[in-house]
């Protein structure tokens, strides 16, 4: 099925390398989501995977499907692939039903069998009384749902999301972030978001993938990113985070400016940056509880 | 798999194919004529020789018109742009009263044929019989008529009041779209608002208003209507009308003479448009952001209501008034006599221009020469706009820069450029046809419809046609369901401004027309010219209504986004 495999992509726009040897395998039915700030390069890696993109070398497997590699390109029209785009890309010229209609139209489908399946995606992303509006009449959000229900209706197994939530206000941004998850859940198919913003990713994907200057820095499950952050990059990216200088000496790390130190590996000597999470500070309450002093 | 590389291998092949076609059209009927018009000025003895330029020169009617052009083209200018500026000022950044209706007014003379209004000052500033002489005359008590139209004055009055709009578009739109935290940091520096707008604004439009200056003076250099009209009877012969009358001669000086002088335009012309659009009009771009904050208005204070008053005089001088001389021309029985004089009054002209059947042949060769003309530019303009915004096919570029040279170049040179070569000498006969007046309106006009579509274009995101392509659609299908839905509006535009001026296109018409295509422009020419100045009148009349209609229902078919 939509099991995605990149190997080894590079992606140069003249001298400018956008992707460097991108290697990654997303299992069937898993939200991944792309991190990074603007001009990573996050978002040329999903025009590649859309085919709007065509990568200098390496391979894209969509399922068992070489869709990008020597000598071989996929078009985006033959991929059946869905996808949302930063701007919505609604198009103003047809009504809610037509834009939703649209991809299954191609498919030349029956007109009654287009109308059922027009409806049901509708009700899924919550728009169906506004099946006959315009565009134009329609809010940021509900624009938002019709680009999400156009994506759905021809029930692709891959969905791509181009920073989909950026142009809502954060009220919005929160309920479509927990409507896009409900989707996901209900239809059980492979999507790739990219964001540059981590409590979307946080809380929104399976697996993530820090990208910074066209390569991945880091993957994993939010978890592992946030609790076990790799140096550098990813920890200063990743959360809200204390960045201390401190000393370590014989299993002793000690805070600089200060009196304090505690226990740390022996193997570790020297001066150190010390990243400390925020949620990871406990205060002791009078009766001796710990209580911790941010939530995550 | 295989379908990439067969739509990669294929696609730029369609392009190509349709690059090829029009930079074709575009080579046989526009540069090989004009290369010609060139090679025929220099090499018109056989051999390489300055001969034809010095009869310019030696022969002193040729010089006189040449100085004539010079002369008028550049007091145009000066008038123009010192009318422009401070009418763009005040309608488009203070509260003058009635703002929206005075940018109207002003961009209506846009539209208008330049010989109406050179109609309509010849009856109003006629040295004997001119309304507004006599008027002005009795009122002041004079012993002679204070003005006679048929005086380089007068032509550079009449060219002034009809090119000054080419200025006040130009200006106009430089200074509402400039950013206004470029005058508020003046302000905030202790300028004050005048000091502002000479120290900053004016300024910062310098490239506006140089382009907008040679724009002018190209305009009134090219224009042949109104010198053809005014010029003729006052013995004041300019380049254009010179070598219309060559062209009737037809001797082989006279061509040769009419070659050198279109030479010469043709040079003066180019080198304009070189500098306006190739060096200024890159610079342009510096006073304009794309922010969408409006410039904040200026509060003319105690001035507001004199202003207004001083506008409206103007505006009714330089377009009510014209308006209805011709109007109150074509009701006229003698017109020696006021048009309120008892039994002066008649509807016998437009009952002429209605019923008469050679008027309406030309009326009807006129609407389908526009609408033919109109139809394949458009459809060349749309082919363009897409290679150019949307695709990367090398040479995109080349139709763009010959379409923008032709509608550069002027009128006179098209059409004489036109009959020296399709006139049966290179194999291409299409003298005395509709098609050689169909091609000579596409080569002036389309860039109208070309700029209009390119700017509906780029005005579309990629996304709407990426996000059908994703959904399945390949290339023409996008071409079908997504794009062409979307720049119809555009679309309609263009093709209304490439099929108004050529509707009452007079310049080249009346060196291409034969029996069979006379047309409307031609047609009015010859009853003003020779037979009756009030048929003319309603002829020029009835122009005027289509012209409104037509704008008004591009107005509204495209719900205010064109018009001119």
């Amino acid at each position: 099925m939509s099991t995605i495999r990149i190997e080894h992509i590079t992606k140069k726009f003249g001298d400018n390398v956008i992707i460097r040897d991108f290697c990654a395998e997303f299992e069937d039915g898993k939200f991944i989501t792309f991190l990074g700030a603007s001009g990573c390069g996050k978002t040329t890696m999903l025009r590649m995977l859309a085919g709007f993109e065509k990568p200098d070398s390496g391979e894209i497997h969509i399922g068992d499907r070489l869709v990008s590699g020597e000598g071989v390109f996929v078009p985006p029209e033959k991929r059946g692939i869905g996808m949302v785009f930063q701007s919505y890309a609604v198009w103003p010229h047809l009504n809610v039903f037509d834009n939703v209609a649209y991809p299954l139209k191609l498919m030349k489908i029956p007109n009654d069998e287009i109308r059922k399946r027009v409806m049901e995606t509708l009700d899924i992303v919550h728009i169906a009384e506004y099946a006959k509006r315009m565009p134009s009449e329609l809010s940021g959000g509900q624009q938002q749902r019709v680009a999400l229900g156009r994506a759905l209706a021809a029930e692709p197994n891959l969905l791509l999301l181009d920073e989909p939530l950026s142009n809502l206000d954060a009220k919005l941004r929160e309920e479509m972030r927990y409507e896009i998850k409900e989707i996901h859940k209900r239809l059980k198919i492979t999507v790739v978001y990219v964001t540059h913003d981590q409590s979307e990713a946080m809380t929104m994907s399976d697996v993530i993938y820090v990208i910074n200057e066209g390569a991945i820095e880091q993957a994993g499950s939010p978890v592992e990113i946030y609790g076990n952050p790799k140096q550098g990059f990813v920890s200063e990216f990743l959360g809200r985070i204390n960045l201390l200088s401190g000393e370590a000496c014989d299993g002793k790390l000690k805070l600089c400016d200060t009196e304090s130190s505690m226990e740390c590996d022996a193997r570790f000597s020297g001066k150190t940056m010390v990243a400390i999470r925020p949620d990871d500070i406990y205060a002791i309450s009078e009766d001796g509880r710990f209580v911790q002093i941010c939530s995550k | 798999m295989l379908t990439k590389q067969k739509s990669e291998k294929f696609t730029p092949d369609v392009k190509w194919l349709f690059i090829l076609g029009i930079v074709a059209f575009l080579l046989v009927f526009q540069v090989f004529p004009l290369l010609y018009l060139v090679f025929r000025a220099f090499f018109g003895e056989g051999h390489f020789s300055f001969d034809s330029f010095k009869r310019i020169y030696s022969y002193p009617l040729n010089w006189q018109c040449l100085k004539n052009t010079l002369i008028t083209s550049t007091f145009t200018m000066i008038f123009g742009v010192c009318i422009a500026i401070p009418l763009a000022w005040l309608v488009g950044r203070t509260n003058l009263h009635g703002r929206r209706f005075f940018r109207t007014i002003f961009v209506t003379t846009y539209m208008v044929p330049p010989y109406v209004g050179a109609m309509a000052w010849l009856r109003l500033l006629n040295p004997t019989v001119g309304t507004l002489n006599v008027f002005l005359k009795n009122l002041l008590g004079l012993k002679s008529m204070p003005f006679n139209i048929y005086s380089v004055g007068g032509l550079i009055w009449v060219l002034t009041t009809f090119y000054y709009p080419y200025a006040f578009i130009t200006i106009s739109r430089a200074m509402e779209n400039m950013d206004p935290s470029l005058e508020e940091s003046s302000r905030i520096s202790g300028a004050s608002p005048l000091k502002t707008l000479f120290n900053v604004t004016l300024k910062l439009m310098l490239p506006s208003i140089v382009a907008a200056a040679l724009l002018v003076f190209v305009a009134a250099a090219s224009c042949y209507g109104i010198p053809s009209i005014i010029g003729a009877p006052g013995k004041i012969y300019t380049v254009t009308t010179r070598i219309v009358d060559y062209v009737y001669v037809g001797s082989k000086e006279g061509l040769s003479d009419a070659t050198s002088l279109a030479v010469f335009l043709m040079a003066l012309a180019f080198l304009i448009l070189y500098i306006s659009e190739f060096a200024v009009g890159k610079r342009d771009y510096i006073t304009v952001s794309g922010k969408s904050v409006r410039p904040a208005t200026v509060d003319l204070g105690k001035w507001r209501i004199p202003l207004t008053i001083l506008v409206s005089i103007f505006a009714f001088i330089i377009v009510g008034l014209p308006f209805a001389t011709v109007f109150a021309t074509s009701f006229t029985v003698n017109m020696g006599k006021s048009i309120f004089a008892k039994g002066n009054f008649t509807l016998k002209y437009w009952g002429i221009i209605t019923s008469r059947r050679t008027i309406i042949k030309s009326s009807l060769n006129s609407v389908a020469a526009a609408a033919l003309a109109a139809t394949f530019g458009i459809i060349v303009c749309i082919i363009m706009a897409y290679l150019l915004k949307r695709t990367r096919a090398r040479g995109r570029q080349i139709p763009d820069f010959l379409i923008t040279v032709g509608s550069g170049t002027p009128s006179v040179v098209i059409a004489l450029a036109l009959i020296m070569t399709m006139s049966g000498r290179f194999g291409i006969s299409i003298y005395n046809t509709m098609a050689i007046m169909i091609i000579a309106y596409m080569i002036k006009y389309m860039l109208m419809g070309m700029r209009t579509v390119v700017s509906g274009l780029s005005q579309l995101s990629l996304d709407l046609e990426e996000a059908a392509q994703i959904c399945g659609a390949g290339w023409l299908r996008r071409l079908k369901d997504v794009l062409l839905p979307l720049v119809l509006p555009s679309v309609v535009a263009g093709w209304f401004l490439i099929f108004m001026p050529c509707f009452y296109e007079l310049t080249m018409s009346n060196l291409l027309y034969s029996d069979k295509t006379k047309t409307l422009g031609v047609e009015l020419y010859l009853y003003q010219t020779y037979h009756s100045q009030q048929t003319a009148a309603a002829l020029a009349g009835g122009i005027l209504i289509v012209v409104t209609i037509l704008n008004l229902a591009l107005y509204k078919l495209t719900k205010g986004k064109f018009s001119i």
